[in-house]
């Protein structure tokens, strides 16, 4: 083994807070080699992303590093110096690129000054040698047009340029030692993988070391040589990914591999009613473009003509990439978003065309979960209040022991503790409170429910558990869904047909299982191949 | 490098189930603000400042030694009488003040007042003196003064023999009321013109926020001096106040109402509210219940910013006698009795009510730095 360029030993890290201290991580050790990629893997609140802050000098001011913490870059304990003396280090030595591309480029510098400002930082070039050098590393980072690219503003490009202009600005200074904090979870599946198979080439070349964090275990298989997990600031598992991935030791280890989404829909019954149907759905939205004196309207067709029933019983799955109008579609079928035209009938009842009140008695029989589980609960009610609301609202349940029984029954339904009813949002994990939200939409015994993306926000283990709660509610509570997605895994396990939507136009539809193992559009093929072999 | 694994065992079951609900005393969201601003150590300072000042205000009359239209005619332009602990002799004694001796000047015949040693009062607690109504009831027991009913001016007094201590006392109750008044109209005004603007959208929130931006647009201080002009010159003082008050609440709701427009705008548009739509909930209640509980922070923090200026913009005005008439005492009014410069020679101590000026906005500043820290939904610490 060559010797590590970076180790960190014994590291840890607490939080001081008003409700006591946090410790994030706690004796955390590992090292990683020039040429090497070691990937750290964990759940969100696991301590990844707050260790390799601690190797940047990044920390929140609240955050205290243990005595014993020592994070050894080249020979030198970088955990005692200065900030003056990181600065140095940071972006010519150690290079880091952030999960979130929308918001890690400034809006309102170009491109090519951004990713100059790194290399004068630390060295002197003349002007035209800066920006040959720029348009080399967005030319290297295999950026279309980087002449053009070079003059332009972040907004002009998509999530996943912005990705490769992130990169861009990391290799700069050829840096010994880069860390990805989960640098593809905020990208389509089809950009991840592109994105994913630029890094392993650009680390070829250069020898880099790569930290990789992600929580996607599919990411760790396709790209790493060692893997770390991580759970509550501990380290339960390392070893060679292969290794790792064929001989789980630790149960968590085995836990997270095996948490895929798996299983299959239940099969239709040969005739179901239809309880949901839309046909001919159009919704358009005004973009306003050129100037003052000279306004144009451009038509921006978020969904053209489409039509979907939902039958009793059936699990619908809307598929597209971010941008392909899946969101807008679900929302208009249950009257919730933008409608415009078209029919929708829900259980016989023509329903396009009523007003807010005179939907009132379809709401209880149709409802919603969102994908944030953060936002889609009133941080200022008890779950008692967010859950109770649509009861008082539709008059069910005339006194609050009859709506007590009905919340508790609702609560028992999805796996969650009665004792969370007078609890605030703020202390529950992502899928306890997706749990809830699941559990306010279920408490008015809906027949149908529009799930929009509610597991992408996720953790990969927790959304295998969302899964089966859907699937067991949907039997037990005689449900229809209409499942809008982008991950192709998740529709295979819940969805018993699909449609494909790409800029607003349905692409292709069918049985989920025709569908994804015999693509028939190109784009399909594209979807498909990302969600199943990561790097193809 | 040590090679640091849990055991597996320990954690072979506790991720299972997702359900391991915290156990620990549940902390609501204001417990958790209280919790962050008592780390805050200037916001504290300020918020016992604020109360203190607040209590002031409330018990003026029994804190007072006299009340503000009480004139000791012996005593024109007296200088302030420091209460001393140690006597002439040396050693601790009673807390006392000094008498003076008057001089006058041989040339400019201008009265002088020397702390004069002979002239010893004693200061006591609980004194009787002149009479004053508290919740209804008259009292003549004052909390502070001179033993025996001699005279003691702590701040002096001003050109009619009035304790200028007292005035202040009282002067911050007029000066915190109007404060108060306009801090809570304005409030009111700016949430409910907000809110609908922000909630409804589309043309009502076209013309209001016109509305906004003509109020806005006013050149505020002309503004002012003219709707006192109009008011007749013997007016009540009391319809004055209130006048005063009510142009200060026009010019003052239009900055909250088009903040929290801004964040109904964005709030309408969270999940938790489309989630409300969705079980089916009116207008009404996603306002109420969804809505506005959300923006109380905002509007609380606002609260406590707007009172400071409201203090500083009634001194300013009633200073330059527009605002606030006599014998209503504010700390304005007492600060008009220093406008020429002679007098301010002559009696710097008149300026008394400049240093509760500051430390009242110094210390609603504090405070609400401080409740602005602690309610950002944002910090994690």
């Amino acid at each position: 083994m060559t010797d590590p360029i970076l180790s960190v030993e014994n590291a840890k890290i607490s939080f001081h807070t008003v409700a006591g201290q946090i410790d994030a991580v706690k004796n955390v050790s590992f090292s990683v080699a020039r040429g090497e990629t070691l990937a750290v893997v964990g759940e969100s609140g696991s301590g990844k992303s707050v260790t390799a802050r601690a190797i940047m000098g990044m920390l929140a001011s609240n955050a205290r590093v243990g005595e014993d913490t020592k994070i050894l870059f080249d020979g030198d304990d970088i955990s005692e110096w200065s900030d003056l003396q990181l600065q140095d280090i940071r972006g010519r030595r150690i290079a880091m690129i952030f999960q979130e591309p929308l918001t890690s480029l400034n809006p309102v510098y170009k491109i090519g000054d951004q990713v100059g400002e790194i290399i004068t930082a630390h060295r002197k070039i003349s002007k035209a040698d800066l920006k040959r050098e720029v348009i080399r590393l967005l030319d290297e980072v295999q950026l279309p047009d980087p002449e053009t690219r070079f003059s332009q503003y972040p907004h002009e490009m998509s999530g996943g340029q912005r990705q490769r202009v992130m990169i861009a600005m990391a290799l700069a200074n050829t840096p010994d030692l880069l860390i990805a904090d989960e640098p593809t979870t905020a990208l389509d599946v089809t950009v991840q993988a592109e994105i994913l198979s630029l890094l392993k080439d650009l680390q070829k070349k250069h020898g880099m070391a790569v930290i990789l964090i992600t929580h996607d275990l599919t990411v760790v298989s396709k790209v790493s040589d060692k893997v770390v997990v991580m759970r509550q600031g501990e380290v339960v598992e390392r070893g060679d990914t292969q290794e790792v991935f064929d001989n789980p030791r630790h149960p968590y280890t085995q836990h997270l591999i095996n948490s895929d989404p798996k299983g299959h829909p239940d099969p239709l019954p040969e005739t179901a009613e239809p309880v949901l149907s839309c046909s001919d759905m159009s919704i358009s939205f005004l973009l306003k473009s050129g100037g003052f004196f000279n306004p144009k309207l451009k038509e921006l067709k978020a969904v053209d003509n489409i039509s979907a029933t939902i039958h009793k019983g059936e699990t619908l799955g809307i598929v597209g990439e971010s941008g392909s109008g899946k969101t807008t579609l679900g929302m208009a079928m249950i009257r919730l978003g933008h409608y415009q035209k078209g029919e929708i009938t829900f259980q016989g009842d023509r329903v396009d065309h009523l007003s807010r009140k005179e939907l009132q008695p379809y709401r209880t029989r149709m409802q919603v979960v969102f994908q944030d589980p953060f936002s889609s609960l009133n941080p200022r009610m008890i779950i008692r209040q967010i859950l109770e609301e649509g009861l008082i609202v539709n008059n069910i349940g005339g006194n609050s022991a009859e709506r007590d029984a009905l919340l508790r029954q609702a609560l028992d339904d999805v796996h969650m503790p009665h004792s969370a009813l007078d609890r605030f949002a703020h202390e529950f994990s992502g899928g306890q409170r997706q749990r809830l939200a699941i559990a306010r939409a279920i408490v008015l015994s809906p027949e149908f429910i529009l799930l929009d993306e509610p597991t992408s926000a996720l953790d990969l283990s927790i959304q295998a558990q969302i899964i089966d709660l859907l699937r067991d509610l949907r039997r037990k509570r005689d449900l229809s869904y209409v499942f809008i997605s982008h991950d192709l895994k998740v529709v295979r396990a819940l969805c018993h047909n699909v449609i494909v939507m790409q800029h607003g136009k349905v692409v292709e539809t069918g049985p989920t299982e025709q569908v994804l193992t015999d693509p028939q559009t190109p784009y399909t093929r594209r979807l498909v191949d990302a969600a199943f072999n990561v790097l193809a | 490098m040590s090679d640091h694994i849990t055991d597996p065992a320990s954690h072979a079951h506790d991720f299972e189930m997702n359900a391991e609900v915290a156990t620990g005393p549940s902390l609501s969201y204001w417990q958790l603000v209280r919790k962050r601003f008592a780390r805050n150590r200037t916001g504290v300072i300020g918020a016992i400042i604020c109360c203190a000042i607040i209590f002031t205000a409330l018990c003026a009359p029994f804190l007072a030694p006299y009340t503000p239209a009480t004139k000791d005619r012996s005593a024109i332009y007296t200088p302030p009488q420091m209460p001393r602990f140690i006597a002439q002799d040396g050693g601790l004694t009673r807390p006392y003040v000094l008498g003076f001796a008057e001089e006058m000047h041989p040339v400019t015949y201008e009265i002088t007042f020397q702390p004069s040693p002979e002239k010893r009062v004693d200061l006591a607690l609980f004194v009787q003196g002149p009479e004053y109504q508290f919740l209804g009831m008259n009292f003549t027991t004052h909390f502070i003064g001179g033993a025996k009913g001699a005279p003691v001016h702590f701040l002096g007094t001003d050109g009619l023999g009035r304790d200028v201590f007292s005035r202040m006392l009282y002067g911050s109750r007029i000066t915190l009321l109007m404060g108060m008044i306009v801090m809570g109209m304005a409030c009111v005004i700016g949430t409910l013109v907000g809110v609908t603007s922000g909630y409804l959208g589309g043309r009502t929130d076209t013309v209001i926020q016109r509305v906004i931006e003509f109020v806005k647009s006013f050149p505020d201080l002309p503004l002012y001096l003219a709707l006192v002009a109009v008011l007749p010159r013997r007016a009540d003082p009391m319809l004055t106040f209130v006048m005063f008050a009510a142009i200060v609440v026009v010019l003052k709701w239009a900055d909250l109402a088009r903040e929290l427009r801004g964040k109904v705008i964005a709030i309408r548009s969270v999940e938790f509210v489309r989630a409300a739509v969705a079980v089916g909930a009116s207008d009404k209640r996603i306002i109420g219940r969804h809505i506005i509980p959300n923006m109380s922070s905002h509007i609380i923090v606002w609260a406590t910013y707007v009172l400071p200026e409201v203090i500083l913009l009634e001194s300013f005005l009633s200073f330059l006698g527009v605002g606030i008439q006599q014998p209503m005492v504010s700390w304005g009014v007492m600060l008009n009795a220093v406008r020429d410069f002679q007098s301010l020679a002559s009696a710097p101590w008149l300026l008394a009510p400049v240093g509760m000026i500051i430390l009242s906005v110094l210390a609603f500043n504090a405070l609400g730095d401080g409740l602005r820290d602690a309610m950002d939904p944002y910090s994690h610490d």
